[in-house]
């Protein structure tokens, strides 16, 4: 037993070693944004083989978050981020559940119809979403701008909710059905917790989605005050002649680690109703 | 009955039939409309249809280089895309054993790559790793007495360096919906795999690898499609304005962006984005019949 | 019944879509212009304080350029037409050829004016989307600029453009580490550049973007070469482009891989004496505290005896069609107050821009400055960039091109034969 244990142990502890390696060759080029964004000069570049800033500085973080409508913009991404994942997932639960539940005809075809649809790059068609958007009024707006990343990830939360809901025995519902459930309560209290982690899943994945999208939110947002942090960022620094690098990388840090908080504490929220009052591994 | 039932998988795929149809359909058959028409920089408000003739010039312009740029994306996404999955799932897994402490700390680590905008990432590649003189990637390569490498002035080299950073950035996705996956296996299982005792390897083919398929299916598909029409990484990394790297690397979008877009000829690019779509349709067709049963 | 709630509250969602739409849209889109106008007033509120009755009459002008360099231009033509109660705007467009295509005839969401380089120029007045510049200044107000911009922002015999200051290519080199004088031709150059260059040791006399084709259009140009001509004809196989190419190839050789940030960090970090670059290098350098020297490329003769000739870039202002009969009065203020000459003169000091107005460099602290007399002689031998529509798709075979034959190493004839048919193609596909 015990030298079981200790097999265990020294598993694990290779497991982590492993992992920190990952993690710090994942985290290069991170590290070296971070380096730049906490130097004092002005370029990209130096000769020196090192991940020690040059001038250790805050300046650029404080530069980003005082002379930049930084709140503003970060005030804007989470409206638009939280409105899409409101829109998004109501309109692709019911719709992965009908598709996962109901047996009717075309079904398969749908499916495949949708995945096709979704393989059609969107960029290609930002012109046509244009034409349209002026013609409704709604360019310039923050739910047309939503609307669009519903749209956009519709099809994707569609497919991945219907994968999971796939997995849910169809027997926990037909129980539920004879004592007198309607299709609401069916879905709410039973298929949700049992599909947490893909609601959750896709929810993140819209979420990062809508905050590290750039090209609509500058396209479609028309004033400074209303950009994203990905789009404002985008405008202020995508030029190579204009580009602080220090300041841009300080910005891009700063967009980022929104989502790792969100991602760190989501955590706990993953493991699956069906294995949570289940055995506990 | 039967009417009822109809009626209500109408009722729940309705909202998202009509964002669908707004954001994705709709754009499509405009698209359609516009590849029939004249619409370029010289007749912009005035233009009109004329039929066929944008698909008759972009159907010519298939050249050499067109068949070129669809083998390099078919390897591109082929490649990317089995490097992507293996890695992601051993991973996923590793992340799973059971008492990994750091566990949460690892996964959000991992997640940061998928943090940053995509072009963020792409410029800090560009000049903080890939650059000839400074890039971290020579700096390693002279302090261990290497010669410096270009990396991307070649097409090889610069297939690689693009693939490197495609996975740096795809696997935070792959490897957290993998994690979502395992989570929702039935532990029951492993334990009672155990009593019988079953191996590590043959839990995983049997226990593991058949329970995460179908929720992995639809989410392999995808991000198959994404990587088939990744642009960015290419174009930024090898071919920006003033910036080409003498790379002449070209997937099937970058090859249409070079020899339609920039023309800023609204009819022959939406003719050639068309033709581009009724592709895709024919690969997924193929992907279809592979995994008949996923979808 | 809860059924029948649960299928109602489905049926609003789509519902709410497909009608929710258009009156949630004007709302909101209300609200986002209400907030924009917020933005504009407290930004105007430290210069607006007692005339807070008079209402202000906004232009607002897109831009990608510099924000500081705007800063510089708002500020000037705002004090100068704070009394006309009309006030300028800038906001930064990344993309703005993109971005113009789609808003240029767009009066509900578009700018009222756009300043840019002229480059562009000719599609956008081939779009429709400008109106001429002559419709609200007269010649008499325009005769202190320098021809050269005038005739960058002129096309097909109409000035959509009002230039405001313009850029040209200029060698800077490091006082510190350039030994002797720097010499005035470029054969001496290249003699200098093989004796000081140790590409191992990754120290270089001279670096360029190379495979730019803006940084290398002073050899093209000076032998007479052209990427693209007046009438829509692409160059990139003509014996003096192949001569041109052929003598940068060995400039290439010696300068590393000319990416941009390359260039620039190897300048700073004293591992290079001297790069040809812009004005906009300047800040960069003072950082940097190298103490440089300028020398206008025009002072360089080629082999073939003619003085090294770059494009000059003129940043301009135009105006949207539908801003001359929505604004017509203050666009024309606003024009007017930006071809005078303080505004010359502030470009000049506080952002080492060389200004159109000619005026300007009469100014003694302008005419102390070397680089901004720099470009001011450069101005002479410089050569607009072509500013037809066609040329918008010639930067990329052009590149294509020299990044081939510098970076790849690929024979120059063939890659220029190849690039001239696709760059035949590239104009074809615009109609």
């Amino acid at each position: 037993m015990s030298k079981k244990k200790v097999k265990q142990k020294a598993g694990l502890a290779v497991l982590n070693l492993v992992f920190i390696l990952l993690c710090l060759i994942g985290l290069v080029p991170i590290l070296y944004a971070l380096s730049l964004s906490l130097s004092s000069g002005t370029a990209a570049l130096s000769s020196k083989l090192s991940f020690l800033p040059t001038g250790f500085t805050l300046a650029n973080y404080k530069n980003i978050l005082v002379e930049e409508p930084f709140l503003q913009w970060l005030w804007n991404s989470i409206v638009l981020a939280v409105g899409t994942v409101i829109v998004a997932m109501a309109c692709s639960v019911t719709s992965a559940y009908a598709f996962s539940r109901f047996r009717f005809k075309g079904r398969i075809q749908a499916l495949r119809g949708l995945l096709i649809l979704n393989a059609f790059p969107q960029i290609l068609t930002m012109f046509a979403i244009f034409r349209l958007f002026k013609l409704l009024h709604l360019l310039n707006n923050r739910w047309g701008l939503v609307l669009i990343y519903a749209g956009s990830m519709c099809i994707f939360s569609i497919q991945n909710l219907k994968g999971y809901f796939d997995t849910i025995p169809v027997e926990i519902e037909e129980a539920s059905k004879l004592d007198g459930a309607t299709e609401l309560q069916m879905l709410i209290k039973i298929i949700l917790p049992l599909a947490r982690p893909a609601i959750i899943v896709t929810s993140v994945m819209v979420l990062i989605f809508v905050w590290n999208e750039y090209l609509f939110a500058t396209t479609f947002m028309l004033n400074e005050n209303t950009y994203t942090l990905a789009g404002g960022l985008y405008q202020l620094q995508a030029n190579d002649y204009s580009r602080s690098w220090p300041l841009f990388t300080a910005a891009a840090i700063l967009v980022s680690v929104p989502i790792l908080v969100i991602f760190f504490v989501i955590q706990k929220h993953m493991v699956s109703g069906l294995t949570a009052g289940g055995v506990k591994g | 009955m039967r009417n009822k039932k109809k009626a209500a998988v109408w009722l729940h795929s309705l909202p998202a039939m009509i964002l669908i149809g707004a954001i994705i359909v709709f754009p499509i058959l405009y698209t359609a409309y516009i590849s029939l028409t004249n619409m370029n920089m010289f007749h912009w408000d005035n233009y009109e249809l004329i039929g066929l003739d944008n698909y008759v010039r972009a159907l010519f312009k298939v050249d050499t280089g067109f068949l070129t740029a669809i083998l390099t994306t078919l390897l591109w996404t082929a490649l990317n895309m089995i490097i992507q999955v293996v890695i992601a799932f051993f991973i996923a897994l590793g992340l799973n054993a059971p008492g990994l402490k750091l566990k949460n700390l690892y996964k959000t680590l991992l997640m940061f790559p998928w943090a940053m905008p995509a072009y963020v990432s792409i410029l800090l590649w560009k000049v903080g790793i890939y650059n000839t003189e400074f890039g971290l990637a020579n700096k390693v390569l002279v302090a261990l007495g290497f010669e410096k490498i270009n990396y991307l002035s070649q097409n090889v080299p610069a297939f690689i360096s693009c693939m490197v950073l495609n996975l740096w950035m795809a696997l935070p996705f792959m490897i957290m919906m993998f994690d979502g996956a395992f989570q929702s296996i039935d532990k029951s299982y492993y334990e009672s795999a155990k009593m019988d005792g079953a191996g590590f390897w043959m839990q995983l083919f049997h226990i593991t690898v058949p329970s995460v398929k179908p929720i992995m299916a639809p989410a392999v598909i995808m991000t198959t499609f994404t990587t088939f029409k990744q642009f960015d990484i290419i174009y930024l990394l090898t071919q920006q304005k003033g910036a080409l790297t003498g790379a002449t690397l070209q997937t099937i979008l970058t090859y249409a962006h070079q020899n339609a877009f920039v023309s800023n000829n609204y009819g022959l690019s939406s003719a050639v984005s068309m033709i581009i779509f009724v592709l895709i349709v024919i690969i997924s067709l193929f992907l279809n019949r592979g995994l008949k049963e996923e979808v | 019944m809860k059924r029948k709630i649960y299928s109602t509250l489905c049926g609003v969602l789509a519902v709410g879509m497909l009608g929710g739409c258009g009156t949630a849209g004007t709302a909101a889109n209300g609200e986002s212009k209400e907030e924009a106008q917020s933005t504009v007033e407290t930004s105007a509120e430290e210069k607006q304080e007692d005339a807070s009755s008079e209402s202000v009459e906004t232009v607002t002008v897109w831009h990608d350029g510099d924000e500081s360099i705007m800063q510089v231009i708002a500020d000037e033509v705002n004090e100068e037409l704070e009394a006309e109660h009309v006030q300028v705007v800038f906001e930064k467009k990344t993309g703005l050829t993109d971005q113009l295509q789609l808003y240029g005839n767009d009066a509900e969401n578009g700018p009222d004016m756009y300043f840019y380089a002229h480059d562009s120029l000719g599609m956008f007045a081939e779009m429709g989307i400008l109106a001429p510049i002559t419709d609200f200044i007269s010649a008499e107000e325009e005769k202190d600029l320098l021809p050269m911009t005038v005739e960058a922002g002129t096309y097909q015999d109409t000035q959509y453009l009002l230039p405001v200051y313009y850029e040209t290519l200029l060698f800077i080199y490091n006082q510190d580490l350039w030994e002797g004088e720097v010499p005035s031709t470029t054969d001496d150059l290249y003699a200098y550049m093989e004796s000081h260059t140790d590409t191992d040791a990754g120290t270089y006399a001279v670096v360029n973007q190379h495979s730019t084709a803006y940084n290398v259009a002073p050899f093209i140009n000076g032998y007479g070469a052209y990427i693209i001509d007046k009438d829509g004809n692409p160059g990139l196989n003509t014996d003096q482009m192949i001569e041109a190419v052929t003598y940068n190839k060995q400039f290439a050789e010696l300068m590393g891989d000319g990416d941009y940030d390359t260039c620039n960090t190897l300048f700073h970090e004293q591992k290079a004496a001297a790069i040809i670059g812009g004005p906009w290098l300047i800040s960069g350098i003072k950082d940097a505290g190298i103490n440089y020297g300028i020398k206008s490329l025009s002072d360089f003769t080629l082999p073939n005896g003619e003085a090294m000739a770059p494009y000059s870039g003129v940043q301009g202002i135009g105006v949207m069609k539908y801003a001359k009969e929505n604004k017509q009065d203050a666009v024309a203020s606003v024009l007017k107050a930006m071809c005078k000459e303080n505004v010359g003169i502030s470009l000049a000091k506080e952002a080492s821009c060389a200004p159109a107005n000619a005026k300007a460099y009469e100014d003694a602290e302008v005419a102390a400055d070397d680089m901004i007399m720099a470009m001011r002689a450069t101005a002479e031998t410089a050569q607009p960039m072509p500013n037809i529509p066609q040329m918008s798709v010639m930067w990329g075979p052009a590149e294509s091109m020299l990044a081939s034959i510098n970076k790849s190493g690929q024979d120059i004839k063939t890659v220029a034969d190849n690039c001239q048919k696709a760059a035949k193609t590239a104009v074809a596909d615009m109609q």
